[in-house]
């Protein structure tokens, strides 16, 4: 158990410590650092050009230069990046930046950024495009060209020329994490007071800030000690969350303080980014371009069926969730498009939904921690 | 044997003591809430009225806003569950409940059993709570209590805001600037209200019988506002103010049970 603790307590350092954690990482691997936006990127072609991808979530700040590019109306997430390298955040840090106009925002900040971050700082900017229609047969040839293109110009960063075995041996490294994450997320509900809300979340951050081999053996060390201890009896509620992040931490806090474990998530930092399987075959290329054509109910990708809600209905029913906690970002359209449908779909399932508009940068939770506590005590 | 709800609120602190028959033996409310001495002050009316000592409680519940601050506290409760047991027990058959308090609102839905079934609460915004009422009282320079006496006395109605209270404020100002008259614009205020928090009451499905608690429940022209805007009758429940603290006193007895039996 002490052993339990102690690696949990080593994530959670780095994990309340982006910068601090990336800044470590630049100078102990000596690698240059790519800044990852939001959300599905191209991470395996950044460590196979011999650098490493931290994660871009936010953060807490004060929206001041921001408020040049993006309204009061704009996801706090993407404005809080942009706060970030606007004030110099990211400066000797960041080597580079790769981003994707997945929503309305990004499609916005892709160009912007150009103007506020790339000019004044001269840190490159590597814009990528999806294909809305992902499930057609010119998808994936389109998608390679897109990696192609983001290739190049990681070449040009790095200085070294990537092989089709690096990609593969990058590939493995991140097939291997994702793996063990999928493997984590299952085993918190045998724990749930020692991988509490708090806990699971910055496990599961801290990979965003450390090289993801590296991430994988202490994750799976942690797996094996989780597999290895008795399981914990738990009194509380269990629930799933739903969303793009759940923070600030004080937020997470509120479920720890009633008892409430997060057995399972679809929430766009942990599982959305690790629950699909790469294929097996085909050039790495193609296996990276079929993991957003096999992604499923994510708001981000263009999902015709509308199956959002009955892989929410699974996800609970498989990971035994008292309910479906909806932590949707405050102005994130794609996330608002969805929750009418699947609202309607979890409730004549049976499964209670608590809606909860968050921002990054709530400076109050109070109101939330009596709506976490409520439900709770509505599920009791 | 005594038991003590005590629900401490943003602007006004409420509590009752029931006996283990469930009558009501002691309760007082003071305008004042969380941060002040409001909680020991409405402790120290209600077993007054009740002719206890806080020593013969046997059990006590707080909720409210600050009811995490209530360290004397057995238990703590959200005011969600507490509106529902209170609603539960004075209006048997509720399934709706509209709770407009000083700092925010909500509405409860109730299961044919009594049971909180789901609810929603607004978002943190002035608009649509008590707060706003307090705000349209002091630019009519008149008190909180004379808003409702005023809007009776309307002949004209007037729209105003219900987005926000500060620009609604605004708004207010150079309605009367315009000449518009006080009776109208309280009125207006208590449409602004009542359209807000009705929105929030169909997202979550309107089902009656409808019961109205909370402090901005004492002013009947925002219940009439309310009734009009949802298409049902309400019923306010009695002693709206008390509600919250009467099901933390409910809760109590419960508790206690559990603990004992």
């Amino acid at each position: 158990m002490a052993d339990i603790k102690s690696m949990i307590a080593e994530f959670e350092e780095i994990a309340l410590n982006p910068a601090k954690s990336a800044a470590k990482l630049k100078k102990e691997s000596g690698k240059k650092l790519i800044g990852m936006f939001p959300y599905h990127l191209p991470e395996e072609i950044v460590y196979a050009a011999g650098m490493l991808p931290v994660g871009m979530w936010g953060g807490q700040t004060d929206f001041k230069l921001s408020n040049k590019y993006l309204q009061s109306f704009c996801c706090s997430l993407i404005k809080a990046n942009v706060e970030f390298g606007m004030n110099g955040a990211y400066k000797g840090i960041l080597d580079g930046v790769i981003m994707a106009a997945y929503c309305d925002t990004l499609k916005c900040i892709c160009e912007d950024w150009k103007v506020a971050v790339v000019e004044p700082t001269g840190m490159p900017l590597i814009a990528m495009y999806y294909p809305q229609n992902r499930k057609i047969a010119a998808a994936v040839p389109y998608m390679q060209a897109e990696f192609e293109k983001a290739q190049a110009q990681l070449e040009a960063i790095s200085g070294k020329k990537v092989t089709e075995a690096d990609l593969e041996a990058a590939w493995t490294v991140y097939e291997a994490y994702r793996a063990e994450c999928r493997k984590f997320v299952k085993l918190v509900a045998k724990m749930p007071a020692t991988l509490n809300a708090t806990k699971r979340h910055l496990i599961l951050k801290a990979g965003w800030f450390m090289d993801k081999k590296a991430y994988t053996e202490k994750l799976a060390a942690l797996n094996a000690a989780i597999e290895a201890a008795p399981a914990e009896a738990f009194k509380g509620k269990k629930v799933l969350v739903e969303g793009i992040i759940v923070e600030p931490i004080a937020l997470l806090d509120a479920f720890v303080e009633n008892d409430v474990c997060i057995v399972a998530d679809d929430v766009a930092q942990q599982s959305r980014m690790f629950r699909i399987e790469g294929r097996k075959a085909g050039t790495v290329y193609e296996k990276m371009a079929y993991r957003i054509v096999d992604a499923y109910a994510d708001p981000l990708l263009l999902d015709e069926k509308k199956e959002h809600g009955e892989e929410l209905i699974k996800m609970a029913k498989e990971a035994g969730a008292d309910g479906v906690v909806v932590c949707a970002m405050k102005f994130c359209d794609p996330e608002e498009y969805d929750y009418p449908i699947f609202k309607k779909q979890l409730e004549a399932a049976g499964i209670p939904v608590l809606y909860m508009e968050i921002e990054q940068q709530m400076a109050s939770v109070e109101q939330y921690k009596t709506r976490i506590q409520a439900f709770a005590e509505t599920l009791a | 044997m005594y038991f003590l709800g005590i629900d401490i609120g943003s602007s006004s602190s409420k509590c009752v003591i029931i006996d283990e028959n469930k009558n009501i033996v002691g309760r007082a409310v003071k305008n004042i809430g969380t941060g002040t001495n409001g909680p020991s002050v409405v402790i120290g009316e209600a077993l007054a009225k009740a002719g206890i000592t806080e020593e013969q409680i046997d059990f006590t519940v707080a909720t409210g806003y600050g009811r995490a601050n209530h360290t004397q506290a057995d238990k703590q409760i959200t005011e969600i569950s507490c509106h529902g047991k209170g609603v539960a027990h004075l209006v048997p058959g509720a399934r709706t409940i509209i709770d407009i308090g000083g700092q925010d609102a909500k509405v409860i839905k109730l299961s044919e059993t009594g049971n909180v079934d789901n609810f929603v609460m607004n978002e943190k915004c002035a608009a649509g709570t008590g707060r706003f009422l307090e705000v349209m009282a002091r630019i009519l320079n008149c008190e909180l209590s004379e808003l409702s006496e005023l809007a009776k006395k309307s002949t004209e109605e007037v729209e105003i805001s219900n987005t926000c209270t500060v620009f609604a404020e605004s708004e207010v100002i150079s309605q009367l600037a315009q000449g518009t008259k006080r009776e109208d614009v309280a009125m207006g205020a208590n449409h602004s209200i009542t359209s807000r928090v009705a929105g929030l009451a169909r997202r979550i499905g309107i089902t009656p019988i409808v019961v109205m608690t909370g402090g901005v429940a004492i002013n009947d022209s925002v219940v009439h506002s309310m009734e009009e805007q949802i298409g049902y009758d309400i019923t306010v429940a009695p002693d709206p103010q008390a509600c919250g603290a009467l099901g933390a006193a409910l809760f109590a007895l419960e508790s206690f049970n559990k603990k004992n039996n």
